[in-house]
């Protein structure tokens, strides 16, 4: 299962994620949908047989502020990983 | 560096240790084993008449009718033992049916409906005293049990797959064991040029160590430091490095631990970890969203300065490789081993 290079974003790059894209993968959380993270990691496409049928889109680890997302005054982040058809540009 | 902390407050009572095989059995029985049998009558590979035939040639001893064990402790034993035979059964038919069938994992979380709860199967509510649920555990494992035993038994009646292909799957599935990751865990505190090759590249390094990754797509290893500690969950269902770690503790498939960590780490982890985390010290939580999967390398704890790596590896605890603990301290384990108390080391799941 090796990673290709691939994909229109790069680290640093602030995206929101997408409300709503039926045709992506299903597992993008809803708490970070709307949202707006900054990559820190790309991975290129995955091959992953034995998850998938066929390849998802270029994927990405992006990271939150809890507070972003929640209420409170946490410092803390979440580094979530998200497909590439989810994301627009921040 | 690490201080000494009360760890695993979860596992020091014969509660918890029945609230896990609860947890435990539950899950496999309903996102398991149920939507499986479901999917592959929906594809008429298997039919309802086809188990029904099955059933009757089923003779499975049923173990200690007759004779009732009165001590909790044992019982606790032998229903923590049947679980672990129930999960492995189930790992062995859904490798053979691998080979045979063409199913992904996606199909299976469609089926047990981890993108629509409307598929969701019915978890049972769990109540009464600690005896009540001990015997209530005790017969549902042999109905779960039966239940597997009479599937299995339909794929081969009806010649999807065959008794020789069940054997070598029980011969070649060796357990993979949360002391992979303790031993891992050694040789990057022992080894920082193997750390630095680790946390780039983490599925091919461990090789090295004699570890096959299994079928992980793309294995990430995060680092705690001084100033970041890293906590993972799968906020989606359990993704988690199963082939490479074996199982999870059954309180990381757990819904509120699933929703509370991402609201609130530090709270979550210091009310039910009982791990402080230090205020100027960021908390990171990674959510296995996809195909990247996640194992933390937790900080060396102190006073092991020149330990060797076997007695290392002895300090790493399942909870501390997904970040909801920190290592043991060496006088931790000793103390331990010494008044007998139930801890949970990756060595294994015997009480020390």
């Amino acid at each position: 299962m090796k990673s290709m290079a691939g994909g229109g974003f790069k680290v640093g790059d602030r995206v929101i994620i997408k409300r709503e894209n039926p045709q992506g993968n299903p597992r993008t959380p809803m708490y970070i949908r709307g949202k707006q993270g900054v990559i820190v990691a790309t991975h290129g496409v995955i091959t992953n047989p034995l998850d998938h049928r066929g390849l998802y889109p270029p994927l990405y680890t992006i990271t939150f502020d809890v507070k972003d997302l929640f209420s409170g005054t946490s410092g803390d982040k979440l580094w979530v990983d998200v497909h590439e058809d989810w994301l627009e540009g921040g | 560096m690490v201080k000494p902390a009360n760890k695993l407050p979860h596992m020091h009572d014969y509660e918890a240790h029945v609230r896990a095989v609860e947890e435990d059995l539950e899950y496999y029985r309903t996102k398991r084993l149920e939507p499986r049998i479901m999917n592959l009558i929906r594809r008429g590979v298997v039919t309802f008449y086809g188990l029904l035939e099955a059933q009757s040639s089923v003779k499975r001893k049923l173990r200690s009718k007759g004779k009732r064990i009165k001590d909790i402790v044992a019982r606790i034993r032998v229903l923590e033992d049947s679980l672990d035979d129930y999960v492995r059964e189930i790992g062995v038919v859904s490798s053979a049916l691998a080979d045979r069938i063409d199913v992904v994992t996606e199909d299976s979380r469609k089926e047990r409906g981890d993108y629509d709860e409307f598929f969701r199967i019915a978890k049972k509510e769990r109540h009464g005293s600690l005896e009540e649920r001990i015997e209530r555990l005790e017969e549902d494992l042999r109905d779960y049990r039966r239940l597997l035993d009479v599937f299995t038994l339909a794929l081969t009646l009806s010649g999807v797959i065959t008794e020789e292909e069940l054997k070598k799957e029980r011969e070649i599935l060796q357990r993979p064991s949360v002391w992979n990751g303790a031993r891992i865990v050694a040789r990057a505190w022992a080894d920082p040029e193997f750390k630095a090759r680790l946390l780039e590249r983490g599925r091919e390094v461990i090789r090295e160590l004699g570890i096959p990754p299994g079928r992980v797509g793309k294995l990430a290893v995060v680092e705690n430091t001084d100033s970041v500690h890293n906590v993972i969950v799968c906020t989606l269902c359990s993704c988690y490095p199963y082939d490479l770690l074996g199982d999870t503790p059954w309180w990381y498939k757990h819904d509120i631990y699933k929703k509370r960590i991402v609201e609130n780490p530090r709270a979550i982890l210091d009310e039910i970890f009982r791990l402080k985390i230090p205020a100027n010290m960021e908390i990171r939580v990674h959510d296995s969203t996809s195909d990247v999967r996640y194992m933390v390398l937790p900080r060396r704890p102190d006073d092991t300065a020149g330990m060797k790596e076997r007695e290392l590896a002895k300090l790493v605890t399942v909870d501390s490789l997904i970040g909801a603990s920190e290592p043991l301290h060496p006088s931790e384990l000793k103390k331990a081993q010494e008044s007998g108390e139930a801890i949970f080391t990756a060595r294994s799941r015997d009480y020390y």
